[in-house]
């Protein structure tokens, strides 16, 4: 806490105040113009039947039709189903991966920065340059996985981007591999402060590597768990860019996710109201999770 | 006996972890190769690492005056230096306000500030379009600039590190008579370096790296910038996988370049304050 401040008199902190707003009033604009005026506006027009092709006194007022709507609507069900598959597949995959490279990084082997790094570097990378390569890889017909799979003796190797089983799982995996470089850093800071003087006490009353691991690790970086959980949740709704660099949401439809089908509402069916209600939806969503996780932190989080 | 158990699972985990490094980085590996092979080596199998024969071909190509991917290189360079200039002024200046200076109000505008990264840009972006159509930002580098500027949650960063640097440090000088402008460019940014340059440097590579903005406010392709364009660049050319490997590794130098340089900046940001993804 600051200490209140000697009495320079009235003047002075007047001043103080008013250099205050005035630094502040930049961002302030900002913040109206790029973050509060498309939120606001979208609680408006998620209750129209607006369009995007046409003006705004086009409009009509249409209440929660759009909510209801879409309920009964197929492509929305899908689009919300295969948005929650991602999720169950990138959050715990990144966090499991992720803990084990931080531990792998802290046990102090050999040429553990260049390790690091390059665990790293798909972090810092442009994610289309990365795409383009890893088509190839998965290319179904002569690509290294596939004819390594075959040379391997597998006769029927994986359709991988185009198969529609195996899209959203193969999409999850290139965005797993680009983010673990991000999470096992995190992951490493906590395993750092973790005292070794727990682990050599475990030790000397004759605890296994498991147990030390379940007991030790896993409790005490449970309060970086749960914030790269939330972080990893937001990551994984926000999935429009990889998927649409990858397959544009296919084949047919069996990529396509909550963020993919409201671009797609947006810019390909024009219907404006209807992919807001949507979006307003998704971010509910998103909400819900939170404080779901945040009431439940209580009972898994160590924070002695 | 168990002293050699160990030390042979150390050997093994050793090599469990260069293995997976190795895997991590193939497909650069990859790339990179592919670059400099003729179109019917890049599905060779096995794979070769050094290419036979070795062409420079696809990197002179990718020049050729057909593409436009030089423009759309000069375009994210001005772009993102752009993001950075507006950026470091607005978020420093915020941050500092909100740390070391007292004002009505204070507490309760930061905390919506911050609400605000509870909002995934993902579900605001048809609105967001709306509204830069409306202001003529959009096809135009602003869309990209000025949004990317008023970003709160390097304020929040930059706001804990103001508020570490002792009080009595900017009191006193206060005291002295400098005013609090001073105080910022003399005592307050200086000792705020480290904070900056993983600002800059985060910033950086995600106004390179992103795809999602330019995509959905820019249309003018002369205007594109290098993510989205070579998106269309491979869409186009879907075939010539040597000249997208080599427009690829190209468009990975300046932030790899950044990244091998920088690394230490990198990783201490990450580390210290869990830098969101």
């Amino acid at each position: 806490m600051r200490k209140p401040k000697k009495n320079t008199g009235w003047s002075l902190a007047r001043q103080e105040e008013m250099l205050g707003y005035t630094l502040i009033l930049p961002f302030v604009v900002g913040f109206l113009v790029f973050q509060l005026a498309p939120f606001a506006s979208s609680l408006v027009i998620s209750l129209t039947d607006l369009s995007f092709i046409s003006n705004l006194e086009a409009a009509n007022f249409i209440g929660l039709d759009n909510f209801i709507h879409m309920f009964s609507d197929d492509k929305f069900i899908g689009a919300l189903w295969r948005t929650f598959y991602y999720v169950a597949l990138f959050v715990p995959g990144v966090i499991t991966v992720g803990l084990l490279c931080a531990m792998l990084i802290n046990a102090r082997l050999l040429m553990r920065n260049t390790i690091r790094t390059a665990i790293f570097m798909p972090y810092v990378s442009n994610f289309v340059a990365i795409a383009v390569v890893w088509a190839i890889l998965f290319d179904v017909r002569d690509g290294p996985i596939n004819s390594l799979l075959r040379a391997l003796g597998v006769s029927n190797p994986p359709l991988w981007l185009i198969g529609e089983h195996t899209v959203i799982p193969s999409i999850v995996l290139i965005v797993v591999w680009q983010n673990i470089g991000f999470f096992m850093l995190v992951f490493l800071a906590a395993l750092q402060n973790v005292p070794s003087e727990l682990y050599e006490a475990a030790t000397m009353d004759g605890a296994g590597r498991m147990r030390k691991f379940w007991r030790i690790t896993v409790p005490l970086v449970s309060p970086t768990t749960f914030l790269l959980t939330i972080t990893a949740v937001i990551t994984a709704f926000q999935n429009f860019g990889p998927i649409q660099v990858l397959t544009k949401g296919g084949p047919g439809q069996a990529s396509t996710t909550l963020s993919i089908n409201i671009y797609q509402e947006t810019f390909l069916q024009y219907r404006m109201g209807y992919s807001t209600a949507q979006a307003i939806v998704m971010f509910a969503i998103i909400l819900c999770i939170t404080i779901i996780q945040w009431r439940g932190q209580k009972k898994f989080v160590n924070y002695s | 006996m168990i002293k050699s158990t160990k030390s042979s699972g150390v050997i093994i985990l050793n090599i469990v972890s260069i293995l997976f490094a190795v895997a991590n980085v193939f497909p650069f590996i990859f790339m990179l190769s592919s670059s400099f092979k003729v179109l019917g080596k890049i599905f060779e199998y096995p794979f070769r690492l050094i290419p036979d024969p070795f062409i420079w071909t696809n990197y002179i190509n990718i020049f050729d005056d057909k593409y436009d991917l030089l423009l759309w290189y000069k375009n994210s360079f001005v772009m993102v230096i752009l993001t950075l200039a507006f950026k470091c002024c607005i978020v420093c200046i915020t941050a500092y306000a909100f740390a070391k200076l007292r004002f009505r109000g204070r507490d309760f505008l930061f905390i919506l500030f911050l609400s605000a990264l509870m909002l995934p840009g993902d579900a605001t972006i048809v609105q967001r379009y709306m509204i830069y159509k409306t202001l003529h930002l959009t096809d135009s580098v602003w869309a990209l600039v000025l949004p990317a500027a008023f970003d709160i949650y390097f304020v929040f960063l930059l706001r804990q590190f103001f508020i570490s640097i002792p009080h009595a440090l900017t009191e006193a000088a206060i005291i002295d008579g400098c005013g609090h402008l001073k105080v910022f460019y003399r005592i307050v940014l200086p000792l705020a370096k480290p904070a900056i340059v993983t600002m800059i440097l985060f910033s950086f590579v995600w106004a390179w790296n992103d795809f999602t903005n330019p995509y959905i406010f820019i249309t003018d392709t002369k205007k594109q910038m290098l993510t989205v364009g070579m998106a269309m660049f491979q869409a186009s050319r879907f075939q010539d996988y040597g000249l997208q490997m080599a427009a690829s590794a190209l468009a990975l130098v300046p932030v790899i370049v950044l990244f091998i340089s920088a690394q230490k900046y990198f990783v201490q940001g990450i580390a210290t304050s869990g830098i969101k993804g």
